[in-house]
């Protein structure tokens, strides 16, 4: 299928704080609620519609497992976004996040976006991290937040979605290098001449901003 | 140490070890980079010593002299000699070259003319390949070396790592795939501008995602099928030479058995890039050994997508999208074209087999593709002809008997298409269908024709009880006169007649299962009565090793012949054919000799997977699908044959009471049914009202905000109110807020009525005044005294006190109307202390009575509410109307004031008058004393008159 961008993902975060369930509830629409451990990575794809622009996403979904660090680590380079996850019914899913996000600016490109995630929102009895907390590390850390249910599907699609639109608008700001497939983005098969005029037109709208 | 070495050469170690001395020790690069180059060329002729020996030397120049490129080279080269255990190709340029020059290519290993001595060569590269990553720095040293540019360094280090990954590879791999970024700096490989490294670099993945589904991934990850067909394409696909095949290697490992990369490379719209390599053209001839080794994998390649061992949805995916981007057609096209190697057609036939197995999509458009033939014949005919052809290669029969199973597979309509075709109503004479070509090779003298068609013929009717009755119908010709056979008689015919195992055998297959799981086609076996006779006979005798299979076989189809029976035949219902068993066979015989088939040799190796693959014509004997039908069947026909009629009753028994069990269960399950659906909706209501509570609670909010507002409101009203009064000098009117106000407002009128009475006896005794005044004018005009004065005087006081009284009232009314205020403002506070409800909503348990208490709550709230803001309006209108009427009372008493200030007017008038008249008075007196006229009480009305005045003034100050 033809599309505009295509945009390499990947979601860590530890053991059991419902990764796959996220990729799953992505891909499919549906929620397994007995999931094997992931070995290693897997792999996930969708289209998405940004701005009328129709864009792949292409997903690996990783090992939450410290013994499986070093092999997840090897696709920190390669994304373009990153969905960071905890589970928001278990506190020292939470504690970890600085590790992970150490993990992940110390291996990727600069310009990677990185979504914090809460998921298990249905679980609200069973609660231990608020959702104030998970707003206040997302902001001390320059990250987009959401809260999520894998299980509901409450603001699944909007999770990955709006981390694409960050990725997408990060592109009209031209920070990232389209050119270079190693930061996780490329442009679409048929694209080469429908994205200089695409580029023409932002700098219209731009106030001529970006053409000088 | 190289004392084994057998040392025909005892200074090869000594030298050996003076270079290592020179490369451990001498300070001058020059030195060492002499010492390492002339280790490299001995350490093929001296491997072991030089392995042995300079192994660690060699390692601590990798590590220290990082500078110089070329000593790196030599010491790489060198350790590369010592660890491969291939005779490649030589560095030429070693000044003495041990070895001679093989003249073969790279990929081709030079079979040694000693296999002792390979190995040797194999025990030593397994040896120091041990030694080189017992510390695992080592590894990661050369991927450290790899990131230098330079050609001397990168190559060889390339080879190294690529010989090391050969000899040691799980632990090579382990170590690669923890080193940060190792698996991805070995990609960039393949970015290399110089052929020669991408080539090798190739190599190198392939060893590196040999059976490693993790690194896989991250090649995967790293885009390497983006460049692997992108390198292809360059190379020219198919046409290209060995680097084609080498990315075609990579691409398998990193797609066989790997669902996830599988699903990345569908994903990545891969398939359709994979399309125009099967464009070949119209001249098929001389194709080149390499195209055809690259066309192999290729096909290869589409098969792994599509293999019956991934999971039915991944495949079912990748099957829907090489239809539609038309790389199905594209392969149908090879199947049909002219000149394409046997080996290649084969291939391809197998692979569309997997792209249309289970998928309706593909399989019908595989029904209609035709051959390029005069007249067009459709190409499942073109290839059964190819089947029950004895002189087609075993494979390409095997692949077309593979394809036309898959062409069935799961296909209704394509199994009931190829019965049709031996239908009497449907069989067009004129040409060849498929079921005449299965008939023909089902009797033909070759045994594996027969096997075939009889195998393609059990597909047409698995799992399809409209098909195995139809088949019922067929009738054959056998020969002139004779009456028709049906094709059922036919089957068993010849097998009575003793043909070859391999002909028996499919025919059995063929019988099982067409009569399995179909009572109709049973009676119909059963009817012939030489059939049962037959298969006792068969199964009771004691025959050779070779029989057993057939004899397993025929029991099988004996047992079908009881499982699947409906009584419907007296001689052989289930009773008799079970006691027949007993008599002839015997029990334990007939089970044991059941066991034959799945304890046949080949059964298993069938049961494995669906594609028929044989190593030679003879052990052509399963089919896949067959053996699931056997295990299916062998447990359930055990049982049915072990049990007694006595035991069957007790069974029926026992089924009957457990139908009554069930039936209880049932009752239970029915129950338990509903109570679910019941909590479900009890459930269910409870979110609703759940949601409605926390709807209620909002509108209390809402309520308990706007009752604020309006008490807000009230008291900017009442601010204002009080003003009013305030600015009002003697307003009767003012706003009450409560129940007394009716009163109060009634007061008021009555207030206004009396003032209104007051008003016009005011009016009234002014006119009387005028009268008076009148008269005393009149009286004055007669020359008489005032006479009313002292009268008038009188009313003007009473005048004055009442205005006076008035003035009280008016401030009584005013601190009246302040109290009726404070009682207003307590009532109001009253209101809204009293609509304070706080809710508690937890307990699931409590929410309907809560619900019930807030509902009214609410109510009450909103009556209470309303009823406020109806008495506000009211009080509004009050309000507005009092104003008004105080306005009236106001402009009424401006003009009541203005008449006393007239009414005073006249009266200061009057006394001018009086006065006047006074004067007249006293000079007429006076004139009348003149005259000599006496005059009374002169003074005394003189003094009465003066102080009257006095008092009038001090009233007008």
């Amino acid at each position: 299928m033809a599309y505009a961008y295509l945009f390499k993902y990947i979601i860590i975060g530890d053991t059991g704080v419902g990764k796959s369930c996220l990729l799953l509830q992505f891909t499919d629409k549906r929620f397994q609620p007995v999931h094997d451990l992931t070995i290693g990575v897997e792999f996930g794809a969708r289209m998405i519609t940004i701005d009328g622009k129709q864009i792949k996403l292409q997903i690996w979904d990783t090992a939450g497992q410290e013994s499986f660090r070093s092999i997840t680590r090897s696709y920190y380079r390669g994304a373009a976004g990153a969905l960071l996850v905890y589970d928001i019914t278990r506190r020292d899913t939470f504690n970890h996040l600085t590790t992970w996000l150490e993990d992940a600016r110390q291996h990727s490109n600069s310009n990677m976006v990185i979504m914090l995630i809460g998921n298990k929102s249905d679980l609200e009895s069973r609660r231990e991290v608020k959702k104030e907390e998970g707003e206040a590390f997302a902001r001390e850390h320059g990250l987009i937040f959401m809260e999520t249910s894998a299980k509901t599907a409450s603001n699944v699609e909007e999770a990955f979605i709006n981390t694409a639109k960050e990725i997408y608008e990060k592109i009209q700001e031209g920070v990232f290098d389209i050119n270079n497939e190693a930061n996780g983005i490329k442009i679409g098969p048929q694209h080469p001449t429908t994205n200089s005029t695409l580029s023409g037109n932002q700098g219209g709208q731009q106030a001529g901003g970006g053409c000088c | 140490m190289g004392g084994q070495a057998a040392g025909p050469q005892p200074s090869g170690a000594e030298t050996i070890q003076k270079l290592c001395d020179r490369v451990a020790s001498s300070t001058l690069l020059e030195d060492r980079r002499d010492a390492v180059r002339a280790l490299k060329s001995l350490s093929k002729k001296y491997r072991m010593e030089v392995g042995t020996q300079a192994m660690e030397h060699l390692i601590n120049i990798l590590q220290t002299d990082r500078s110089d490129s070329e000593i790196l080279g030599y010491a790489l080269d060198t350790l590369y000699n010592l660890i491969c255990n291939d005779e490649e190709e030589e560095q030429d340029e070693s000044e003495d070259a041990v070895t001679p020059i093989p003249a073969s290519g790279k990929h081709k290993n030079v079979s040694m003319p000693d296999e002792a001595m390979q190995k040797q060569s194999d025990d030593l590269g397994a040896q120091f390949t041990e030694q080189f990553i017992q510390d695992p720095e080592h590894i990661t040293l050369i991927l450290s070396l790899l990131e230098e540019f330079d050609f001397h360094v990168r190559w060889p280090g390339v080879k190294l790592l690529t010989a090391l990954l050969k000899n040691q590879g799980v632990q090579v791999q382990g170590i690669i795939l923890v080193s940060p970024m190792g698996v991805s700096r070995l990609m960039d490989l393949l970015a290399d501008s110089r052929e020669v490294i991408r080539n090798d670099g190739l190599l190198l993945l392939q060893q590196l995602t040999k059976s490693n589904a993790a690194i896989q991934k991250i090649v995967a990850f790293e885009s390497a099928f983006e460049r692997l067909l992108d390198i292809i394409t360059e190379e020219g696909s198919s046409d290209g030479g060995i680097v084609v095949e080498d990315c075609l290697l990579l691409l398998l490992n990193l797609l066989k058995n790997n669902s996830s990369n599988q699903n990345f490379f569908k994903e990545g719209s891969y398939i359709q890039r994979m399309k125009p390599w099967f464009e070949v053209g119209d001249d098929n001839s001389g194709w080149s050994a390499q195209k055809v080794t690259n066309l192999h994998l290729m096909l290869q390649l589409v098969r792994v997508m599509v293999s019956p061992v991934n999971s039915p949805g991944a495949s079912a995916s990748c099957q829907k999208s090489m239809y539609q981007c038309g790389l199905l057609q594209q392969l149908c096209t090879i199947l049909m074209a002219t000149g394409v190697p046997a080996d290649i057609l084969t291939e391809t036939i197998n692979t569309v087999s997997e792209v249309i197995r289970g998928s309706q999509v593909n399989q019908d458009y595989f029904a209609s593709v035709n051959a390029p033939s005069n007249p067009p014949r459709p190409a499942i005919v073109v290839l059964l002809m190819s089947m029950v052809n004895e002189r087609q290669p075993f494979v390409l029969r095997c692949a077309v008997l593979y394809c036309f199973q898959c062409f069935l597979y799961k296909n209704q309509k394509g199994q009931g298409e190829i019965v049709a075709t031996l239908l009497p109503s449907t069989i067009d004479a004129n040409s060849i269908s498929a079921g005449q070509l299965l008939c023909g090779g089902l009797f033909s003298a070759d045994s594996l024709s027969n096997w075939c068609a009889s195998v393609a013929l059990a597909h047409a009717l698995q799992d399809n009880l409209t098909q195995k009755e139809q088949l019922l119908r067929v009738q054959l010709a056998t020969s002139l006169g004779k009456p028709p056979v049906s094709l059922l008689q036919q089957c068993t015919n010849i097998l009575s007649q003793g043909s070859k195992v391999q002909t028996r055998v499919g025919l059995l297959m063929l019988l099982c299962t067409w009569i399995n799981n179909c009572p109709i086609a049973v009676t119909h076996f059963l009817h012939n009565q030489e059939n049962v006779p037959f298969l006792t006979a068969q199964i009771s005798e004691n025959l050779g090793e070779d029989e057993r299979l057939v004899q397993g076989l025929c029991a099988l189809l004996l047992g079908i012949c009881i499982f699947y029976n409906d009584n419907s035949l007296e001689n052989y219902t289930k009773d008799k054919l079970k006691q027949l068993i007993e008599k002839r066979i015997g029990k334990e015989n007939f089970v044991e000799k059941l066991g034959f088939i799945t304890k046949h040799e080949l059964y298993s190796r069938a049961a494995q997977k669906p594609q028929p693959v044989f190593l030679s014509p003879e052990q052509m004997l399963f089919d896949h699908e067959f053996t699931k039908l056997v295990k299916e069947l062998e447990g359930v026909i055990t049982k049915a044959v072990h049990k007694s009629s006595e035991d069957e009753k007790k069974e029926e028994d026992v089924k009957k009471t457990l139908e009554q069990h069930d039936n209880i269960v049932m009752q239970y399950k029915d129950l338990i049914r509903e109570q679910d659906a019941q909590i479900q909706e009890l459930k269910e209501q409870v979110a609703t009202m759940t949601s409605q509570s926390e709807q209620m609670q909002t509108t209390v909010t809402q309520q308990l905000s706007q009752i604020q507002q309006h008490k807000d409101q009230y008291n900017i009203i009442k601010l204002k109110l009080g003003k009013d009064s305030q600015s009002q000098a003697n307003s009767q009117a003012d706003s009450q807020v409560n129940g007394l106000q009716t009163e109060e407002l009634s007061q008021l009128r009555e207030d206004l009525e009396k003032l209104r009475q007051q008003h016009t006896l005011l009016q009234t005794q002014l006119s009387d005044k005028d009268a008076l005044i009148n008269t005393l004018k009149s009286e004055t005009a007669e020359g008489s005294a005032a006479s009313d004065n002292t009268e008038m005087l009188k009313e003007l006081d009473a005048l004055r006190s009442r205005v006076h009284s008035q003035v009280t009232e008016i401030d009584q009314m005013k601190t009246e109307k302040q109290e009726l205020l404070r009682k207003a403002e307590a009532v109001s506070s009253e209101a809204v202390s009293s609509s304070d409800g706080s809710l508690d909503a937890a307990k699931m348990a409590e929410v309907e009575s809560r619900l019930a208490a807030q509902t009214s709550e609410t109510e009450r709230l909103k009556e209470e509410s309303k009823s406020l803001s109806k008495s506000r309006v009211d009080l509004d209108q009050q309000l507005a109307a009092a104003t008004s009427t105080a306005a009236i009372l106001q402009t009424e008493k401006a003009q009541l004031q203005t008449e006393v200030q007239e009414s005073k007017k006249e009266q200061d008038d009057l006394l001018m008058l009086l006065a006047d008249q006074d004067q007249k008075i006293h000079s007429l007196k006076q004139k009348l004393k003149a005259l000599g006229e006496p005059v009374d009480d002169e003074d005394d009305l003189d003094a009465r008159d003066q102080t009257d005045d006095d008092e009038e003034d001090d009233d007008e100050d």
